[in-house]
């Protein structure tokens, strides 16, 4: 078994003339909190969609715990969970009801416990019986990360998890997230904009600028890089600057 | 539970909860109760009138209506099959493909075990056994309103022969489910959904058999009476190019031969086949819509 959680060689993905993303080569070990930052149309939910097998890659190879996703697509899809940036439900069925249909799709063969215990890992016990079409913003996120844990994969696809949350939804959901895992063992990919909450959260990030990886790290060895710059904030900027485009 | 099995539950239990293919499917199956009513009501008003100007001497033929078989009372319910029955399989069709797309949900299914074409498979599947489910129902309703106006229950053949007339209403209708589902799955709105397979049923309908037959509307909606096609000249011509395409009057003409119609003719074997190619048409282009068709965005 390969220690790398998600490896990418030369992924490219061309819509029509416009190319969104150029020659990607990444790899994230297992266990790793990796954060891919870039600014808007950069390349991070074509990324993403790609890794995910939502979307096929014009070149190039991408391998999701060991699973090429094209030719392993399958196995790739029993590895992944995915939280989408909006994440939506069936909202005229209950929570338990939308998760008892995405844990089955998914092959789980007891969907019962392991909604149970997904709701626990996200502090989310007691709202099983409750109409999606009731849940705000930020139970609709945590209910998204139960969706995607629900077999158990090897590796978290979070598309701007913390978007639109509120302060007290966005430190519940990072807590949610490192316990997922530190407790679990989950790889966590997710994109993001908000660059104090990598800070917080992620244990390495990627740069995309304009469809190509611009810079990889550890989050540690980032902020050690760069002493003259203040924030996390700081150095992504430092760093874009300094990409002709 | 395979993830194939619980999609097709999925599609079972989604699409019971929904309020307009609920509010039609009251009116199809009070359609088909009312069906052998209004059959005997036709057959006592004719009677009626036969024994009026037979008791005045105006005719000393047979009642037409004097001996009429039982099926005689289920013909009404080949035209709400073909109206009713067809315009609720495509907002079901709709529905089903629009529920995802209005949801937003396909990317957490598409990232799953299932394969696009398999859950679009599954999500045919379920619709079938709903609407099987809902012709089951239509039959025995027939059965039950037949024998209650006849005064009793219908022999074995004709029992058959019903039955048979819902397998293919089953069959003929699959392929109106699946005309909504892709109408579902490729439109940029909900109503430009439901609006172009309503355009295509009413064309299949109405427009292909007077372009072959220069038939008059009105005899279309007669339940079982094939319009006479003519012989010779242009409609001679677009006759037999459209003949074929005409689902509707395929499907009335297998239903005369079913329900013993005396004035129908020939064999059902051409009628079942068009029947069959359509639905086999229409399921292929349905579970071969790819992964990118499904995940586009709906504008409204």
């Amino acid at each position: 078994m390969t220690d790398m959680a998600i490896e990418t060689s030369a992924l490219a993905k061309t819509y029509g003339s416009k190319q969104a993303l150029e020659a990607l080569s990444l790899e994230v070990p297992r266990g790793e909190i990796f954060g891919l930052l870039g600014h808007n149309g950069a390349g991070k939910t074509t990324t993403v969609n790609i890794l995910t097998t939502l979307l096929p890659a014009s070149s190039g190879t991408a391998r999701i715990a060991g699973h090429d996703v094209t030719t392993g697509a399958d196995r790739v899809r029993r590895s992944i969970g995915y939280l989408p940036e909006n994440v939506h439900f069936y909202d005229n069925l209950t929570l338990t009801e939308n998760l008892t249909f995405f844990a089955r799709l998914s092959g789980v063969p007891d969907p019962a416990a392991r909604i149970a215990a997904a709701l626990e890992a996200v502090d989310f016990t007691g709202h099983g019986q409750e109409k999606m079409s009731s849940f705000s913003k930020g139970m609709r996120q945590r209910a998204g990360i139960a969706q995607a844990i629900l077999h158990e994969p090897a590796v978290l696809f979070l598309d701007e998890p913390t978007s639109g949350l509120d302060p007290q939804g966005v430190a519940k959901l990072r807590e949610i997230i490192i316990s997922l895992n530190q407790s679990l063992g989950m790889t966590v990919f997710m994109n993001t904009h908000l660059l104090a909450e990598v800070t917080k959260t992620c244990t390495s990030i990627g740069i995309l600028s304009s469809g190509r990886l611009i810079y990889q790290n550890s989050v540690a060895a980032t902020l050690g890089a760069f002493p003259d710059q203040a924030s996390l904030e700081d150095i992504y900027l430092h760093i874009e600057a300094g990409t002709p485009s | 539970m395979s993830p194939w099995a619980a999609a097709v539950g999925h599609e079972l239990r989604s699409a019971g909860r929904e309020r307009l293919p609920q509010l039609l499917l009251m009116i199809f199956i009070g359609m088909s109760a009312a069906s052998a009513f209004i059959g005997s009501a036709a057959k006592a008003t004719v009677t009626e009138v036969y024994n009026s100007a037979a008791g005045q001497g105006l005719t000393n033929a047979a009642n037409p209506f004097g001996n009429v078989p039982p099926l005689y009372y289920a013909r009404n319910t080949v035209i709400y099959i073909l109206l009713i029955g067809a315009l609720l399989a495509i907002v079901i069709g709709v529905q089903s493909a629009m529920r995802d797309r209005r949801a937003r949900t396909i990317d957490l299914v598409l990232t799953r075990l299932l394969s696009p074409a398999g859950y679009l498979g599954a999500k045919m599947t379920g619709i079938g056994l709903g609407l099987l489910a809902v012709l089951g129902a239509s039959a025995l309703i027939s059965v039950v309103c037949i024998s209650a106006v006849t005064g009793s229950i219908p022999a074995p053949d004709q029992l058959l022969r019903l039955l048979a007339l819902f397998g293919v209403a089953w069959l003929f209708l699959l392929f109106f489910v699946a005309l909504g589902t892709l109408s579902g799955l490729h439109a940029s709105s909900y109503t430009t959904a439901l609006l172009v397979p309503i355009v295509i049923w009413s064309v299949i309908i109405f427009v292909l058999p007077l372009l072959g037959t220069a038939a008059h509307p009105v005899s279309l909606l007669n339940p079982v009476t094939p319009p006479a096609a003519p012989l010779t000249g242009i409609f001679a011509l677009t006759g037999s190019l459209t003949g074929p395409l005409s689902l509707g009057e395929q499907f009335k003409h297998v239903a005369a031969i079913l329900l013993k119609d005396p004035q129908a003719t020939g064999t059902m074997t051409g009628g079942i086949t068009v029947i069959l190619a359509f639905l086999a048409a229409g399921i292929s282009a349905v579970v071969l819509t790819g992964r990118t068709s499904m995940r586009k965005e709906l504008h409204d």
